[in-house]
């Protein structure tokens, strides 16, 4: 047993948890993006675990965490692009308001 | 096995999740925003402590940045982001919550049962490090790191034309 290992894949589950009922209950648009940032927070979270305690020699490991932090930064910016639109359209981001979005 | 990794990963482990647990039950949005700021520079810890330094630094620095513009748009977007009014901006909080339970319960079986097996191999230096980082992301990875740049390009431009006012001659 790992125990570095276990405690940061622990850290990893309870933050993909709490990511995930946060993505799922809110109704703002900027809330649901904080919940997804926390989930993709616990697969950086393991995949540092994963290399550190398993596979220090692998450095792509490394790159695929630079990949998740770029694809953290474009969620946000898509994000709020879409923010800013659905604001000045409707003059809200609440996503109990975007009812006609669903298929 | 040395006992201060073990500690400083755990404090910083329940800070990560505290702060995470916080984000959603302030009612306050710029708390919320701060919340998250200090839950994913927790993670950023979690990774000096896990002799990643230069991800650490990374990280915190980008989530520095990325959580102010976060609250700049709380204030901006919210109708009440101090939290004043006490309104309640959540929805199916049963489903929510079972969800992320089972996800949680799930991937914690999965890590306790797994029977991951030591010993913990050495790692090289910080400068080492970051010099196979280079070496890797100029080498084997070149390609995925070009379409990173690719999309992350793509997607400003993406962004920006969704957000920028539409002109008079583009209505219909």
């Amino acid at each position: 047993m790992i125990p570095e290992l276990m405690i940061a894949l622990s850290v990893g589950a309870a933050l993909f948890g709490v990511g995930l009922y946060g993505a799922l209950s809110q109704t703002n648009l900027v809330m649901i993006l904080m919940g997804v940032e926390l989930v993709l927070a616990s697969a950086l979270v393991n995949t540092v675990a994963f290399w550190r305690y398993l596979h220090p020699d692998v450095t792509a490991a490394k790159m695929y965490v630079l990949i998740v932090m770029a694809v953290m930064a474009l969620e946000m910016a898509v994000g709020f692009g879409i923010a800013v639109a659905r604001f000045r359209a409707r003059g809200s981001v609440e996503m109990e308001e975007a009812r006609e979005l669903k298929g | 096995m040395s006992l201060g990794p073990v500690l400083f990963l755990a404090f910083f482990g329940i800070a990560a999740i505290w702060f995470g647990v916080v984000v959603f039950r302030t009612q306050s949005m710029v708390r919320s925003a701060i919340a998250l700021l200090f839950s994913q520079t927790s993670v950023g810890a979690m990774f000096l402590v896990m002799q990643a330094e230069f991800l650490g630094v990374l990280q915190i620095m980008m989530m520095a940045t990325e959580m102010s513009v976060m609250a700049i748009f709380m204030v901006m977007f919210m109708m009440d982001p101090g939290g004043m009014g006490k309104m309640d901006m959540t929805h199916q909080k049963r489903l929510s919550l079972r969800a992320g339970g089972i996800g949680l319960v799930a991937a914690l079986v999965v890590i306790w049962t797994a029977g991951w097996q030591g010993p913990v191999p050495e790692v090289p230096g910080a400068d080492e490090q970051a010099r196979m980082l280079g070496r890797e992301i100029l080498g084997r990875s070149m390609f995925i790191f070009e379409s990173a740049a690719l999309m992350i390009l793509t997607a400003m431009i993406a962004a920006t034309m969704v957000a920028v006012a539409p002109q008079e001659r583009d209505r219909p």
